[in-house]
């Protein structure tokens, strides 16, 4: 696999069954891009460490004064220089590509999984999971499998040179091989020690960027009441906390590095005692003394992947589990029940046509109407709200369409037939363009659907906020439309629903951040632009009430009654007690003045 | 091989317009060396070590050199245990100094990058409200958060170790020099690669680390956004567009990573072939030199290995050089904060009474497009006044003009005759409070989120103005009173109870005028009966502006003010209002039937 041909066109199916077999099955998948690094490490290091032999070569050269083996000696270095140089750069490219193809399986199969998952994710724990994995495990879990074949050719270099150095200079060669394995693994122990304490640093770090962001986050706030010196303090506390803790940490890390200067230095002596003694003999040639002294120098090299792998291993295991753990989550069987694979059909089955009816509640949607309902405990709106859509969380009787039960249609299928917007709606972020560009049946354009959702000061506010948009349908929108008052999003999430013109649309609150004025406009639009098509909406705002066809009051579970608003309003107490009760949100302001009058009076 | 041109897409490149200013080159120089005079003996210490496990470790070298040229040369005296005994002295002073090395190279970046980021937060927290409202808190935020983040990595390794390799390379040069001088020139050979291959590779790099970052951070956010809006793309049938732009970032992102593959694959010959030059062209300039008599065999085995350790110090400056580099961009985005001017204000500015007034005010957010034409209003102490009107009217502006937090372009606001944007902002706060939909609970103590209001406060006054927003009840539940820990990852309260958290803040601070804006929008509708006492016990005696989504509420107004295209159209009792048959009028029967 090479990187231009990335993504892959399927990333396969992942051994999800614990961490250490996800490591090994995305080591497998990329086989042959190991072994290229394999042969190219080994090219590298073998050189790297040839290159010593010259220096020898060299030094030898001169001591015998001759000019011939020097020049010879040269043009050895150059063979080698150019091997050292060759296989660096394909080593490198060869590891890179292993780690990208790596980290780009795993996100392509997290993007799938998340997919899958869909409205299953937010309810579970897991959805800051996915999230985190993708942020932070991925890197690792790619660090890892990539450094296995580099570590490989590391460890067979140092083995060749051992070799190579036992054939050479037998006497000084037992030296080296009897100290390379101590200098090799001698910081070995000392890495978890290393690791925890950068840990802590790390979780300190992200408790004073926490405090950081929300400091700034609710910033407007501490301006408008005071109490900046406070929170200041406060930060300034963990900021220093973080500073001792790296400090800590870092004199873990010292120690490490003192260590590797110390061990390999003690071992050059040991060489060069005994080399220098071997040398007065006679045994050895003085070239050759400095070809082992140089030897072990660089074998230092090689020898620092005996602790990068150790330290990828203790880093990515964890990260391999999470992400294993992810992968291997599924859709709960209740919201699947009746529905086979659920994302990969669409448009097999006929899409049902018909009243909406909810055999648990009674509640029944005429085609082509728009219906109201008023519920009085908002949580049981937003159930029903999602039960109406069919595939619902929670077991029960399903909804019919036409009389043909939801749960029965493949999930595609019925997500066609109906819409369910609810409460808090999602503002994906991208051009105004890509957002509205939802799968729909292309009978409502975009224009007519913003017009009908009151959406032109929003328009303005986007242009406005954009970089060089001049025209609204390339301005962009950030994350959950963050830009945007709670009123603007409502609006944009409302046009969107009516761009997909489903067969039948259920809204909950759409309305309940916009005030009055915009409220009423929107309801005209609204009812205009579904007219013929099923529309039901959860509301108690009489501004929508008034313009339904039909309103249907359920109380505890049940459709005790239906008529127009004003029926309702007359002849139905318990309609009248919701409705008046106004469960929007200004009640409370209106009823403090009402208390406020009380009090004053009274005084 | 074939050159690999950069992508077209640049992740990097910012898409909704920069709200707050980016330092200037001079401002960030500045800064840079504000922050080396602060860490001055810190700098020096580092360097002063940092030669001495340099001169520690050219030691070996050198005496190895000794001994070759004393051996070669077959004169008598070896002094071999001497040798060995300054070998292993030198040994252990390079190691500890070594080790002191990456000590208090962590130790300065600790320390600066601790100065960095407090000194942005202190700047932060001192933006005038009017600059927050308007340029909200996502550019700060993103500041706070992905620029510390980079610049993290620069403080805490790139600027120290780029310290500690430069250093080193002199050294190692110097010890060459002291050596052999011609050996030292042998090496300035190779120097014309290095510089050429540098310049090719320093003039790409940093811009295409930076796409490649935010490319990478961009795959994270479009599967993070999928997660988060798991119930609207399953409603919207959305799940395959999402793997689609997941791959397309997938694709954004290696794109970058295959340009910067290249740039290293340019680099890295580059490297090698310069460390290959040195130590060949020290061996071979030597090596003659030494045939011909003019320089020792020991004085090149010290040189040729000497030559072979300048490897690390080049590698150690090459790895940080781009790093620093990419942090200036971010250093420039957190330094960028210094620039807007804090507003002083007026401190003998003082309100003599209670009134609010608004003179014929003007104001627009951009040149030439006025929100507010001519607006004049009067609030007399105690009143309740409601303003209504469609989106986008200018509603909530008129609010905050009210409130201080803007200065209008024309005309004036006055409180008690003193002019608001006059009066420091400290001093605004104490007569008038904007409470808007931002129940912002900190995360900390319920003490620290109640002691922001008045920070002298005793618990005693924090239990009283719990009690008079009747929460109590349920803090007095909690498991450890004022010190449980709330917000973010602490115990989590209800909406109503955040709800109750600002409301007593209010209390605390006792501003005589409050502004509303939305003030109860967010809240949980079976919430809100408990909620209306404690607002109530807020308002009590206090002037209130309310900007009103739902008629019910300007109904219960002394005053009620339709703003409509920027100007006041209607002003009046709600029943004057009605009697009048205007605007107003014609929606309340709509909304009343």
């Amino acid at each position: 696999m090479q990187i231009q041909d990335l993504p892959y066109p399927d990333p396969g199916v992942p051994d999800a069954r614990s961490g250490p077999r996800l490591l090994w099955w995305l080591w497998r998948n990329q086989l042959g891009g190991q072994l290229k690094a394999l042969a190219w490490g080994l090219l590298h290091f073998v050189a790297v460490s040839a290159l010593p032999f010259c220096v020898g070569l060299a030094v030898q050269a001169v001591v015998d004064r001759s000019g011939e083996r020097l020049a010879l000696t040269g043009a050895l270095m150059l063979l080698c220089g150019t091997a050292v140089a060759v296989g660096d750069t394909f080593l490198h490219r060869a590891a890179v590509t292993n780690w990208i193809t790596a980290a780009a399986r795993v996100q392509q199969l997290l993007a799938r999984k998340a997919a899958e998952l869909g409205s299953t994710l937010t309810r579970r724990v897991a959805a800051g999971e996915v999230v985190a994995v993708s942020t932070g495990d991925v890197e690792k879990i790619g660090w890892f499998v990539e450094a296995v074949s580099r570590f490989t050719a590391a460890a067979l270099t140092v083995v060749l040179v051992c070799v190579g150095l036992l054939v050479y200079q037998p006497s000084l060669g037992a030296v080296v091989a009897a100290g390379l394995p101590v200098v090799a693994l001698a910081v070995l122990p000392l890495l978890p020690r290393a690791t925890r304490r950068a840990d802590v640093q790390r979780e300190k770090a992200g408790r004073a960027t926490e405090l950081a962001s929300d400091t700034v986050a609710g910033l407007r706030v501490l301006r408008g009441i005071g109490g900046e010196e406070l929170f200041l303090d406060r930060y300034r506390r963990a900021s220093q906390e973080v500073r001792h803790a790296a400090v800590r940490s870092a004199r873990m890390w010292s120690l490490i590095s003192a260590v590797q200067v110390l061990l390999p230095g003690l071992l050059l002596i040991a060489v060069v005692w005994y080399g220098v003694q071997l040398a007065r003999q006679g045994r050895i040639t003085v070239g050759e003394l400095v070809t082992v002294y140089s030897a072990v120098m660089v074998l230092s090299y090689p020898l620092q992947h005996f602790e990068e792998i150790a330290m990828s291993y203790s880093f990515s295991r964890p990260s391999a589990t999470r992400t294993a753990r992810v992968l291997s989550l599924r859709r709960p069987a209740a919201a699947d029940a009746g529905g086979t694979d659920a994302t990969a059909g669409g448009g097999l089955a006929e899409v049902p046509r018909g009243e909406l009816h909810d055999p648990a509640t009674g509640l029944v949607a005429p085609a082509g109407r728009l219906t109201a309902v008023v519920c009085g405990d908002p949580d049981a709106a937003g159930r029903l709200a999602e039960r109406l859509g069919g595939h619902p969380t929670e077991l029960g009787r399903s909804v019919l369409l036409g009389g043909t039960p939801l749960d029965e249609l493949p999930l595609e299928v019925a997500r066609t037939a109906v819409l369910v917007q609810d409460k808090d709606p999602v503002l994906l972020s991208g051009t105004l363009r890509e957002l509205l560009d939802v799968p729909a049946s292309g009978a409502v354009p975009a224009d007519e659907a913003l017009a009908a959702a009151q959406c032109e000061d929003v328009l303005d506010a986007l242009v406005q906020g954009s970089l060089d948009a001049a025209e609204p349908m390339d301005a962009r929108i950030t994350e959950r439309g963050r830009s945007l008052s709670g009123g603007q999003r409502q609006r944009l999430a409302l046009a969107r629903s009516l761009i997909t013109d489903p067969e039948v649309l259920v809204l909950d609150e759409p309305t309940s951040a916009v005030d009055s004025h915009t409220e009423a406009r929107i309801a005209d639009g609204l009812r205009r632009l579904r007219s013929g098509r099923t529309t039901v909406v959860f509301t108690s705002s009489p501004l929508l009430l008034d313009r339904a066809d039909q309103v249907v009051l359920v109380h505890e579970g049940e459709a005790v009654a239906s008529g127009t608003h004003r029926e309702l309003f007359d002849a139905e107490p318990r309609y009248r007690a919701v409705v008046t009760r106004e469960t929007d949100d200004e009640g409370v302001l209106r009823d403090a003045f009402r208390e406020l009058e009380e009090i004053e009076e009274s005084a | 091989m074939i050159g690999v041109a950069p992508p077209a897409y640049d992740p990097a490149a910012p898409t909704t317009a920069t709200t707050l200013p980016v330092g200037a080159a001079s401002t960030v120089r500045a800064y840079v060396a504000e922050l080396f005079r602060r860490h001055r003996r810190a700098f020096l210490l580092l360097i002063t070590v940092n030669t001495v496990a340099v001169i520690a470790s050219m030691v070996g070298p050198y005496l190895l050199g000794g001994l070759v040229q004393r051996v070669s040369d077959g004169t008598g005296e070896l002094r071999l245990g001497l040798t060995v005994a300054l070998f292993v002295l030198a040994l252990v002073v390079q190691a500890g100094f070594v080790r002191q090395v990456r000590l208090r190279g962590a130790m300065l970046g600790e320390r600066m990058l601790a100065d960095l980021r407090e000194d942005f937060l202190v700047r932060s927290v001192g933006l005038p409200p009017g600059v927050l409202e308007r340029a909200g808190t996502g550019d700060l935020l993103s500041r706070i958060t992905t620029d510390i983040d980079r610049l993290a990595n620069a403080m805490r390794e790139a600027v120290p170790q780029l310290a500690i390799g430069v250093v080193w390379a002199l050294l190692l040069l110097g010890g060459l020099v002291v050596t052999a001088p011609p050996l030292a020139a042998a090496v300035l050979i190779a120097a014309p690669v290095l510089v050429v291959g540098c310049r090719w590779y320093f003039k790409r790099a940093p811009s295409a680390y930076r796409s490649e970052a935010a490319g990478y951070a961009a795959v994270a956010a479009a599967l993070a956004e999928t997660v988060d809006a798991g119930h609207t793309i399953e409603a919207h049938r959305l799940g395959a567009r999402r793997i689609a732009l997941s791959e397309q970032r997938i694709k954004a992102w290696t794109g970058w990573e295959r340009y910067t593959l290249w740039l290293r694959s340019v680099l890295f010959p580059v490297i090698n072939t310069v460390h290959v030059l040195v130590l060949g062209s020290v061996l071979m300039v030597g090596g003659v030199l030494v045939l011909h008599g003019w320089l020792g065999v020991g004085q090149l085995t010290t040189g040729a290995l000497i030559a072979q350790m300048l490897v690390d110090p080049v590698n150690l400056i090459l790895r940080w050089y781009d790093e620093v580099q990419v942090a200036q961009v971010s250093l420039a985005r957190l330094v960028g904060v210094r620039e807007i001017e804090p507003d002083a204000g007026d401190a003998s500015v003082a309100p003599d009474g209670r009134e609010v007034h608004a003179e014929r005010v003007r104001f627009g957010y951009r040149e030439g497009v006025d929100v507010l034409r001519e607006v004049s209003l009067r609030v007399p102490p105690g009143t309740r006044l409601a303003l209504v009107g469609p989106s986008g009217a200018g509603k909530s502006t008129l609010g905050r003009l009210l409130a201080g937090i803007y200065a209008p372009r024309d005309g004036r606001v006055t409180l008690g005759g003193a002019e608001l944007s006059r009066m420091p902002a400290e001093h605004v706060r104490s007569h008038v409070a904007l409470v808007n939909q931002e129940h912002h609970v900190f995360v900390g103590s319920l003490r620290d989120n109640l002691l922001l209001a008045r920070t002298g406060a005793t618990d005693a006054e924090l239990w009283a103005a719990l009690g008079a927003v009747d929460a109590d009840g349920w803090a007095r539940a909690l498991d450890e009173g004022l010190d449980t820990e709330v917000g973010s990852g602490g115990s989590a309260l209800t909406p109503a109870q955040a709800q109750q958290v600002a409301l007593a803040r209010l209390v605390l601070a006792d501003p005589h005028t409050l502004v509303l804006d939305e003030a109860t929008s967010l809240l949980d509708p079976r919430a809100a009966r408990h909620l209306e006492r404690s607002l109530a016990r807020v308002l009590d005696g206090r002037t209130v502006v309310a900007i009103a989504h739902r008629l019910h509420t300007a109904h219960d107004a002394d005053a009620i003010a339709v703003v409509e295209s920027g100007r006041i159209t209607e002003l009046g009792s709600h029943d004057d209002l009605v009697a009048a048959d205007g605007a107003y009028a014609a929606l309340w029967r709509s909304w009343h039937g």
